[in-house]
């Protein structure tokens, strides 16, 4: 049976000017993501991780090759456009959470619903859904400063998934939490991958990761060093992976 | 309007910063549209009276140079002329030498045709013209000094030797002077000895189209006389007495600008701090697909309210102490007469619009565009 792409890298390469110097961040890298799984891009400081996830997140451009998210090309894509598709397609998740500290988390959660044609009581209802998710319902009119670590990623991934979009991408989402949250946030993304089929791209270099992923892509200096199962793999995508 | 809340949250993000922006925009827009007032005023003043028909006719050597009493009658036979009213200028004081006030002594016989438009009551000319003591007042110089209709007052003379002891009999109005004193020109003659001489002869015309025909033909009457006069419509008497304020109005219309625009660059400063503090915020926002127009119109936005907030208060703080100003100093003459006109309210708050926009353009339209990787990078 054939297997649809969440997400297809073809040859691409990312260079960043600095100064002078030219940075390959990614070279000539091509993979594929099958819908509905949960994956891990993993590597040292340095690898290209973050490049790769800004890219798939419409958030940069690759210097060469193609980029399709949910079937649609977004390499070509103006900026105007690319801001649309975000909004419909991608949920953002930061290592620092990146909540904006004077909404509340019911007012964080709800920022991206503003770009919809949603009415006030439609948005509040998806936003109350969406916490609820995150089992965070009772603290909607706390202020991220009134919140701990992971009880902020954890609105952070409400606000990532309360416009239902095609893929989540959570940057190092583990990244600034103690061992306990990390084991919370993780859970809560297997959760939303095997309740809600959500296609989940996480960057991380937290070995404890591995435990929850169905599969791992190892960057290396900019390019693909291998693709290995994750220990949540089931027999056959273990198989798949390691062809 | 679904973004109203987050304009309103990010302006109560420093609650003192955004208070001390709209407090400096209110105070600067408070100076410069006190200022900008002033000109206007005088500017209204004339054309308020552009229309008039009565001609001032007055020495040509100059307003403190007198001219024969003897001229009324000639001007009376002058084609046109409907009515004519000697006057002298007393500049007398009611209680010491602050209390300084327009007071002139006119012949009581015209007055009524003279001044129709000046709001004097019937009763008030009939008193006029039959107490040799009696007075008008304006309505300024009678809150001013708290004064009554029945009233006695001396008014003490500074440039006569005398004081005169007079009646108010009524008040005046409308478009009256509020600071004008009117008293009768026979007692001043009385008690100054009978010179014979007057200061100013005011000419009323049957048409306002004649006006320019009775100028040419009073001044070309008195030609080569001992006293040349020099006769002008009543909108061009007032412009040449108030020619004096121009350069000190020129002056304060270039302090408004400059004053505002000081506090562009100021409030320019509050808000390339404030936007560059959220850079990683707009990042953020444009992340999970917020349009950069969208970002750039929400930055505007709150920097718009705090102008216009600013000009607002400052505006209304200007109306208000105008107009208590020009209530509490009748003395100023024409100036006294200061309130802000619909036109500089109107232009303080574009001016206020304009310091919330353009202060805040260069900096909101850099994080709007900015690169999103970058300014992520910020957080990390």
């Amino acid at each position: 049976m054939d297997e649809k792409y969440a997400i297809e890298i073809d040859h691409v390469s990312r260079v960043y000017k600095r100064d002078e110097f030219e940075v390959r961040a990614l070279d000539d890298v091509t993979m594929r993501v099958p819908e509905g799984r949960f994956v891990a891009i993993m590597g040292p400081s340095g690898s290209g991780k973050t490049t790769m996830l800004n890219l798939i997140a419409g958030i940069d451009h690759a210097t060469s090759g193609r980029v399709a998210v949910g079937g649609e090309e977004i390499t070509s894509m103006k900026e105007r456009d690319l801001a649309a598709w975000r909004a419909r397609h991608i949920g953002l998740v930061f290592q620092f959470y990146n909540l904006i500290p004077v909404l509340t988390a019911f007012e964080n959660v709800e920022l991206p619903l503003l770009l919809t044609h949603l009415s006030k009581a439609e948005r509040r209802e998806h936003v109350e859904t969406a916490l609820k998710v995150v089992n965070l319902a009772d603290r909607m009119d706390h202020y991220p400063r009134q919140l701990s670590g992971g009880q902020e990623q954890r609105v952070a991934i409400a606000r990532a998934i309360v416009t239902d979009p095609t893929i989540v991408v959570p940057d190092e989402p583990t990244g600034d939490l103690d061992a306990k949250s990390a084991e919370e946030i993780l859970n809560l993304l297997t959760q939303l991958n095997r309740q809600f089929h959500k296609t989940i791209v996480m960057v991380t270099h937290d070995p404890r990761a591995e435990r929850y992923v169905e599969t791992v892509y190892r960057l290396d200096k900019g390019v693909l060093a291998g693709i290995e199962p994750g220990k949540a793999a089931t027999p056959a995508q273990a198989a798949g992976a390691s062809a | 309007m679904k973004y109203a809340m987050l304009i309103l949250k990010n302006l109560m993000r420093s609650k003192r910063r955004t208070f001390l922006t709209v407090f400096s925009i209110a105070v600067s827009l408070f100076i410069f549209s006190a200022l900008v007032s002033l000109p206007t005023v005088a500017n209204q003043v004339l054309a308020d009276s552009a229309s008039s028909v009565r001609i001032a006719c007055h020495n040509k050597a100059g307003l403190t140079y007198f001219m024969p009493m003897a001229y009324q009658q000639r001007i009376a036979a002058t084609p046109h002329v409907v009515a004519v009213v000697s006057e002298s200028w007393f500049g007398g004081i009611l209680h010491d030498i602050n209390d300084q006030f327009p007071n002139l002594a006119v012949d009581p016989d015209q007055v009524d045709l003279m001044w129709p438009d000046w709001g004097i009551s019937k009763q008030g000319f009939e008193d006029f013209k039959r107490l040799r003591t009696a007075c008008l007042v304006g309505n300024g110089t009678m809150k001013r000094f708290h004064l009554h209709i029945g009233q006695q007052i001396q008014l003490k003379g500074t440039v006569y030797p005398f004081n005169v002891t007079l009646n108010i009999v009524g008040t005046m109005n409308d478009k009256a002077p509020p600071n004008f004193l009117l008293f009768r020109r026979d007692y001043l003659e009385e008690a100054a000895g009978r010179p014979g001489v007057v200061s100013n002869f005011w000419v009323r015309v049957d048409h306002s189209e004649n006006v320019p025909l009775v100028i040419a033909s009073l001044d070309e009457q008195f030609a080569n006389s001992s006293a040349e006069t020099r006769s002008e419509s009543e909108a061009a008497f007032i412009g040449n007495f108030l020619q004096g304020f121009r350069t000190f109005f020129q002056i304060a219309e270039m302090l408004g600008v400059i004053v505002v625009l000081t506090i562009g660059l100021v409030a320019a400063n509050t808000a390339a701090m404030s936007i560059r503090e959220r850079r990683s915020e707009i990042a953020v926002m444009r992340s999970i697909g917020f349009r950069s127009g969208t970002i750039l119109g929400l930055l505007l936005s709150e920097s718009l309210v705090i102008g216009l907030a600013g000009g607002i208060l400052g505006c209304g703080a200007a109306f208000l102490v105008l107009k208590a100003f020009s209530v509490g100093a009748p003395a100023l003459g024409p100036l006294g007469s200061i309130r802000m006109p619909p036109g500089v309210l109107v232009e303080t708050l574009i001016a206020a619009a304009l310091i919330g926009l353009l202060s805040a353009w260069f900096p909101a339209r850099s994080a709007a565009r900015q690169n999103i990787v970058d300014a992520l990078r910020l957080v990390a």
